[in-house]
C-alpha cells in the first residue's frame, strides 16, 4: 500500500481517494499515512529538480570517490522512470 | 478531508505553535494543512520552517515566489493551496490579475521582466516537461540569476509542489473566504 502511494501520488493521483486512504488505514496509524505522505511529496518535488541540474553520486558501488563523468557512466544518465514501467504501475 | 487536522487546543510544543502563527500571519498555509502535519510534530516543525523560509525569504522576490505557488497549485491540480494567498505579497502590491497573468500566457506579457518569465516558465516546466530544463535553459537563468538565487528557486519551486501534490491527495476543503481558482 506504501509503494502504491508513491506511485499514485507521482502519476495518477485521483485514484487516491477516500477508499484508498481507508485501505491505508487499515494497516498505517494517522500520524504514519501523515509522515508518509509527506514523505512523498518531498521527494517527487526534489527528485524532479535534481534531475536537471544533472549530477550523480559522489561514489561508485564499491566506495571509491569518482568524478562526475564516470559517476555518470556507472549510474546511467537518467533513472529508470515509472512512466517507462507503462502498464506495470499502479497496478 | 481524508486525514483529520490535529485542534489548535491540543498542540502544546511552543515551537510548533510559533510557527502556526508564523504561517497564520503569512496566510499561507492557513492552520489546516499545518494542523494534519501536526500529527506528527518533529515533521511538521521542519517542513512548516521550509515552506515559510523558502516562500517569505531569501534573494527572490517574494510576490514573484507567490505568483510560481500559485501556479504549482494549479499544475499540481490543489485547490487547497491554489486558493491561499500571502498577504505579504498582497500588501506589497500583488494583484488578482498578476497572479493570473502568471498562471497564464506569461511570454508576452509586459508586467514580467525577461527575469520574472524565466522563473515563472522554470516553475511550469520543471513538473510538465523537465527535458525542457536543460544546459541552455539554465544558461539563459545565469543572464537573470545568481546561481545562489537559482537554487533558492529551484528549491522552493521543489519543495512546495511536493508539498501540494500530497495536499491534492488529502482532498483539504477551501480556505473560507479564499480566491476561486482561475
Amino acid at each position: 500500500m506504501a509503494l502504491r502511494y508513491s506511485e499514485l501520488m507521482a502519476l495518477d493521483p485521483d485514484r487516491i481517494d477516500a477508499a484508498f486512504y481507508d485501505e491505508l488505514k487499515r494497516h498505517y496509524t494517522d500520524e504514519e499515512i501523515v509522515e508518509l505522505g509527506a514523505f512523498i511529496g518531498f521527494n517527487i518535488g526534489y527528485h524532479t529538480f535534481f534531475g536537471t541540474l544533472k549530477f550523480y553520486p559522489m561514489f561508485a558501488p564499491d566506495g571509491r570517490l569518482v568524478s562526475q563523468e564516470e559517476s555518470a557512466r556507472i549510474y546511467g544518465a537518467a533513472p529508470a522512470s515509472l512512466v517507462a514501467r507503462g502498464d506495470q504501475a499502479c497496478t | 478531508m481524508h486525514i483529520k487536522a490535529v485542534p489548535l487546543a491540543d498542540i502544546h510544543d511552543p515551537e510548533l505553535l510559533a510557527l502556526l502563527e508564523r504561517c497564520s500571519a503569512l496566510g499561507v498555509p492557513d492552520a489546516l494543512f499545518p494542523g494534519v502535519l501536526a500529527r506528527v510534530p518533529e515533521y511538521a516543525k521542519v517542513l512548516l520552517r521550509a515552506l515559510a523560509v523558502s516562500h517569505a525569504e531569501g534573494a527572490v522576490d517574494h510576490k514573484l515566489k507567490e505568483v510560481i505557488r500559485v501556479q504549482l497549485a494549479r499544475t499540481a491540480g490543489d485547490a487547497y493551496f491554489a486558493r491561499l494567498r500571502s498577504r505579504k505579497a498582497q500588501a506589497e502590491g500583488l494583484t488578482e490579475e498578476t497572479i493570473a497573468a502568471g498562471c497564464g500566457k506569461f511570454e508576452a506579457d509586459s508586467r514580467f521582466t525577461d527575469a520574472e518569465k524565466w522563473a515563472l516558465a522554470y516553475a511550469r516546466e520543471l513538473y510538465l516537461n523537465p527535458e525542457r530544463i536543460d544546459a541552455a535553459f539554465y544558461a539563459e537563468g545565469k543572464r537573470h540569476y545568481t546561481e545562489a538565487q537559482i537554487m533558492e528557486l529551484g528549491a522552493f519551486i521543489a519543495f512546495h509542489y511536493g508539498m501540494q501534490v500530497f495536499a491534492r491527495t488529502l482532498r483539504l476543503p477551501s480556505p473560507r473566504g479564499s480566491s476561486p481558482p482561475r
